[in-house]
């Protein structure tokens, strides 16, 4: 598998398909001379993305998730075990709405267009 | 059978969908210069525009994806991050002259000036979104848009010089106002070519769940509504042309737009100009916001279908609801609603290479495209627009100093 | 005795250049080819891309796939670096670790 090609900037979706974000970033482990790396976690997150512009830019970013109390959620990390790359997308066994990847997307729904009639 | 029904109604849609203030400007300002000598202009950008979005169906019907969802892969978080920032930028001052084209057409029927319209023109049109399934406002609005076939008519009946018309199919030099000539050359290649049209179309044919069965309709749709809407540019032209060059008319203001049909129709000629530029712009800036926020959600991996509730959607709904905001704010500013439409079509042309190359690399890729990639026709059409809009992107601000304003 | 252990941020070794023990660039990393194994996932190879000329413009994804349309360079031109020849300690500094003549080349994909 490739993981630059089939797995970086896929498509995310949750046990039922649901969209939630794209793969952002992915942590390799590498634990001292001798062992192979490996891959433990896919990252979610703005500050990731920022991160990937320029180390500046994520410093930023990662000041203004700490400011609105977003810290725990952004960047958001998914164990690879929990996670099937299909080579199309990447599935991850659990469900969006339960997660703090959608954590922006409740709060609006709450607060904002939730409010708005019609919604 | 339901393919020829859904065949139709693309091409239907496309002609509705094509006329927007950009077209009808660039069109008006160059019949009433240079007669029918552009009309070779608006040819090429329609033959340009039928490559690129049948090429787009393609990639859309083979791949699945939409071309956002699709350079976001392909290319990483950094060259999106990149294509977003310049095209929305872009769009967004496209948006404001496609509302400005609405508050315009407000204005020759009601006299009310066209800065009070932007408001609650942007309210119908964020209500119109907020309610509105993707297919209701794609065909609800084209199929008004068919009455921009009154131009086609209005040229029919002036009875220029049809020889004449057929000479402006070849592309001459100018005798005279030559910075001026390929200013408005470019501005109509910027007014044909643009990426939100592509990327709008590619988006419409996931959300109608496309597959390979449907690469032939795609094709007809692309050629058959894309010609049609180029003619009825064309008829547009040539009706300034006869109608505003003798009089030397140099479309300068946008009242002047009004004046169009009125020697062929009368009374109707106004309101039927009115309509057109109403509703086309309409239908543009409705697909101009969508699109904008089609290309956010889908860069981030967020849900977009229009066809979902806006709650399970919130941040997709918020970004177009912003959108509408800062295109109703464009048009209050009081920006003159042709300057705008001018400026914001020579700067498509000119930021064109930063979507085209990587759907270049897309539709040879077959990864994404398969075995339906582009053959050598395709890929030489799309490399000549790429020439081409490197070519518009250095004489754009030339030329817009020098035959601009 | 502690092993040291150290997370790399994947995303952020993409198109960096890769250097030889003589600190020469050799190239910029392009791929990472990893295989699943008991349910992990395992780093098997670096793939490293060569571009002699227009090495800048290879920098970026959309400019190596443009070289390649025009035949600048042979699809696949480069590198494949087990994943024990990596020395990954500073990640912006990717190195070799052993001679680059010791590499086996990027074949041709179809």
């Amino acid at each position: 598998m490739d993981l630059i090609r089939d797995c970086l900037d896929k498509q995310l979706l949750d046990r039922n398909g649901h969209k939630m974000g794209r793969v952002d970033g992915l942590i390799m482990e590498l634990t001292g001379d001798g062992e192979q790396p490996r891959v433990t976690f896919v990252e979610v997150g703005a500050v990731t993305q920022a991160t990937r512009l320029h180390p500046r830019l994520g410093r930023l970013v990662a000041a203004l998730a700490r400011r609105w109390g977003r810290a725990e959620s952004d960047p958001y990390r998914i164990p690879w075990a929990r996670v099937v790359p299909t080579g199309d997308d990447v599935t991850v066994g659990l469900l969006a709405e339960e997660t703090p990847a959608l954590a922006w997307e409740r709060w609006l729904r709450a607060h904002v267009i939730g409010r708005i009639p019609g919604a | 059978m339901k393919k020829i029904f859904e065949m139709a109604l693309g091409i239907v849609t496309s002609i509705g969908g094509f006329l927007e203030i950009g077209s009808i400007t660039t069109a008006a300002q160059a019949g009433a210069l240079f007669g029918f000598q552009l009309t070779w202009a608006i040819l090429l950008g329609g033959l340009c525009v039928i490559f690129l979005v049948e090429q787009s169906g393609r990639l859309a019907a083979v791949s699945r994806r939409t071309i956002p969802d699709a350079i976001r892969e392909r290319f990483g978080f950094d060259y999106y991050a990149l294509l977003l920032v310049v095209l929305a930028l872009v769009i967004l001052l496209v948006l404001g002259a496609e509302l400005g084209g609405v508050c315009v057409a407000l204005e020759f029927v009601t006299g009310v000036g066209y800065r009070w319209w932007a408001v609650p023109v942007a309210f119908v049109m964020w209500l119109i979104i907020w309610k509105g399934t993707f297919s209701v406002i794609e065909q609800g609005v084209s199929a008004l848009g068919l009455v921009t076939l009154c131009f086609i008519a209005g040229a029919w009946a002036l009875h220029p010089h049809w020889p004449a018309v057929a000479a402006g199919a070849l592309p001459t030099l100018p005798t005279h106002d030559r910075a001026r000539y390929w200013f408005i050359a470019v501005s109509i290649l910027g007014a044909s070519i643009t990426p939100y049209l592509m990327f709008f179309y590619s988006s419409g044919a996931v959300e109608d769940k496309w597959d390979e069965s449907y690469l032939g309709v795609n094709r007809i749709i692309a050629a058959g509504g894309m010609s049609f809407g180029t003619f009825i540019s064309v008829a547009v032209l040539v009706i300034a042309g006869v109608v505003f060059l003798p009089r030397g008319i140099q479309v300068e203001h946008y009242s002047q737009l009004a004046l169009l049909l009125t020697d062929v129709f009368g009374r109707w000629g106004f309101r039927l100009v009115a309509a057109s530029l109403g509703i086309a712009c309409l239908g543009a800036a409705l697909e101009i916001t969508l699109e904008i926020a089609y290309m956010i959600a889908q860069g981030f991996g967020w849900n977009w279908s229009k066809n979902q509730r806006p709650k399970d959607e919130a941040r997709y709904s918020l970004t177009y609801t912003v959108v509408v905001i800062l295109g109703a704010l464009l048009v209050t500013t009081g920006v003159d609603p042709l300057k705008l439409t001018i400026f914001s079509m020579a700067l498509t042309a000119a930021t064109l290479p930063v979507a085209i190359v990587p759907f270049l690399l897309l539709m040879n890729d077959e990864h994404y495209v398969g075995e339906h990639g582009n053959g050598w026709l395709s890929n030489a059409v799309v490399l000549l627009i790429i020439g081409l809009a490197f070519v518009l992107a250095l004489v754009t601000i030339p030329l817009e100093i020098v035959g601009g304003s | 005795m502690s092993v040291v252990s150290q997370e790399v941020h994947v995303e952020l070794l993409l198109n960096r250049r890769v250097y030889a023990l003589n600190g020469r660039a050799v190239g910029r990393l392009e791929e990472i080819q990893a295989e699943l194994r008991a349910g992990e996932c395992f780093v098997t190879e670096y793939h490293v891309g060569a571009y002699a000329l227009v090495e800048r413009l290879a920098a970026w994804p959309v400019g190596r796939e443009l070289l390649r349309l025009f035949g600048a360079t042979r699809r696949g031109v480069g590198y494949r670096v087990p994943w024990d020849k990596l020395d990954l300690r500073d990640p912006t500094r990717p190195r070799l670790r052993c001679e680059v003549g010791e590499l086996a080349p990027l074949e041709e994909e179809g």
